[in-house]
């Protein structure tokens, strides 16, 4: 238990680092936009399935329950609030944690038990911010993107289950869409996502700048990070609904 | 020049070092030879500021590492080349990209005089053809000599070796040996080689030390070391592979 406090403790401290560290030159532009790239092509494959079939399988779950009641029209609002607000940011979140928290925490923890850390430090290069402060960055802005990809192509997915099992023309199901979603679905929805970013980042690199013991401590990283991550995002998801509630209702 | 005055460093309950101390001229080369968990590595450690000590002064060129700030720690650190045991070489850079990435960050050079010296160093240490390779693409002699050349592309004062033999062939070890002491003798830097193969010692060392207890038992030059009366050391030489 006292393990636990500690590994908290630490990560914490780790954490807000970064917005000492990220306000500091020399800036990694460099860096940023490589890691920025790696997050989107690591990620986007597994989030454009993933987001079809959440559009695909609400929809089929649903339209049973709404069509006794007749009220078979709300598909399309039902489904795109759903997934704007909540199933998009966290599904789309928990994909990406476990393929690239996992992947930026085998990363950096290679690079420590292979030394290639000290390198960078004997380099008087300040490994935070070379390795640490851009795959952030990256993760906090690339997954709102991601996020709003995932949320699209949900609603496609959705529109497509509608449109082969003969319910509802293209323009009916946009239109209905649109007219159902505020700002207070939107903004909270993609916002949180910019903090489930950070989180996926940021515990990726804890547990890779971490690593010790060679090859089975880089494993142990990869995995302990896609643990603590997806755990914080769900912790993290609550609290952040909570805040949505107070500020846009 | 490198002085260090009763170093000590424990791991928890471990004792690595207790009482060190160590002097290094301008110019000379120094072998820390010893068993494997003796501390040689946590000594190359501490001497960059990589590892803290638990107490103790270490001295490079007048200023005290153990207490330096990270903008102390990086004035040294930029006029000392360090080659670590595996080579460290960045794994997501090519070869030509390790060498540069140290001369561009801190030694402002153009893009072209970077390359100009990566060549050179490359071409040093037989390895031009391999400079727009990937790591993972290298022997291990290969590594070795590609972490070599980044080493001296920053033109260091001081060098630190970590093991520049472990894990080669005979032939290579002795390859890389000659190699490090021919850089020596071209570039008259200041070097510590810490090592367990009495062949690179002798090829790459003015004097060198036996590494035992968190001490540094035995100094001298290697043919003096020959002669002390200890079987730690007689077996270093006895078993010179």
């Amino acid at each position: 238990m006292k393990r636990f406090f500690v590994r908290v403790y630490d990560l914490t401290a780790f954490s807000l680092r970064f917005f000492k560290e990220a306000l500091l030159p020399p800036y990694e532009f460099g860096e940023f936009a490589q890691h920025l790239q790696n997050f989107g092509s690591r990620s986007f494959p597994l989030v454009s399935v993933i987001g079809l079939l959440m559009g695909l399988i609400l929809a089929l779950q649903t339209k049973p329950t709404l069509e006794r009641f007749g009220a078979e029209s709300f598909l399309p609002a039902m489904v795109a609030i759903s997934v704007i607000r909540e199933l998009g940011p966290v599904i789309t979140a928990l994909v990406v944690a476990g393929r690239v928290s996992s992947g930026i925490g085998a990363e950096i923890g290679s690079m420590r038990v292979t030394e290639q850390i000290d390198a960078l430090e004997v380099s008087s290069v300040d490994p935070y911010r070379f390795l640490v402060v851009p795959r952030v960055l990256a993760g906090t802005i690339a997954l709102p993107l991601l996020t709003a990809y995932a949320d699209l192509l949900a609603v496609l997915g959705a529109y497509v289950f509608m449109f082969v099992s003969g319910g509802m023309g293209w323009q009916l199901f946009v239109t209905s869409t649109i007219s159902s979603l505020s700002i207070s679905d939107v903004v909270p929805g993609i916002g949180k996502t910019f903090f489930f970013g950070y989180v996926i980042s940021i515990v990726g690199s804890y547990f890779g700048f971490n690593a010790a013991g060679g090859t089975e401590g880089v494993g142990k990283a990869a995995t302990s990070a896609v643990v603590f991550a997806s755990f914080l995002i769900l912790i993290m998801d609550f609290v952040l609904v909570k805040v949505g509630i107070l500020l846009f209702e | 020049m490198i002085e260090i005055t009763n170093l000590y460093k424990s791991f928890g309950d471990l004792v690595v070092l207790s009482g060190l101390s160590l002097s290094v001229a301008r110019g000379e080369t120094f072998s820390i030879l010893g068993k494997s968990g003796t501390g040689k590595s946590v000594t190359l450690k501490c001497i960059v500021g990589l590892l803290e000590p638990d107490a103790g002064e270490v001295l490079v060129d007048s200023t005290r590492v153990d207490i330096s700030n990270r903008r102390g720690l990086s004035e040294i650190r930029k006029k000392t080349g360090f080659l670590f045991q595996g080579g460290a070489l960045y794994d997501s850079m090519s070869v030509r990209k390790n060498l540069t990435f140290n001369l561009r960050r801190h030694h402002k050079v153009t893009n072209n005089e970077a390359n100009e010296k990566a060549e050179h160093y490359l071409t040093l240490v037989g390895l031009k053809g391999a400079i727009d390779k990937m790591p993972s693409e290298l022997s291990g002699g290969m590594r070795k000599r590609a972490a070599l050349a980044r080493a001296l592309v920053i033109e260091p004062q001081i060098l630190l070796y970590d093991e520049p033999t472990t894990g080669l062939d005979p032939i290579t070890s002795a390859e890389i040996s000659e190699l490090i002491g021919d850089m020596h003798k071209r570039f008259g830097m200041t070097a510590i080689v810490v090592t367990h193969d009495i062949l690179c010692a002798g090829i790459v060392s003015d004097r060198a030390g036996v590494l035992k207890d968190g001490l540094l038992k035995y100094t001298g030059k290697m043919n003096e070391l020959a002669g002390i009366e200890d079987e730690e050391v007689r077996g270093f030489f006895r078993n010179p592979l």
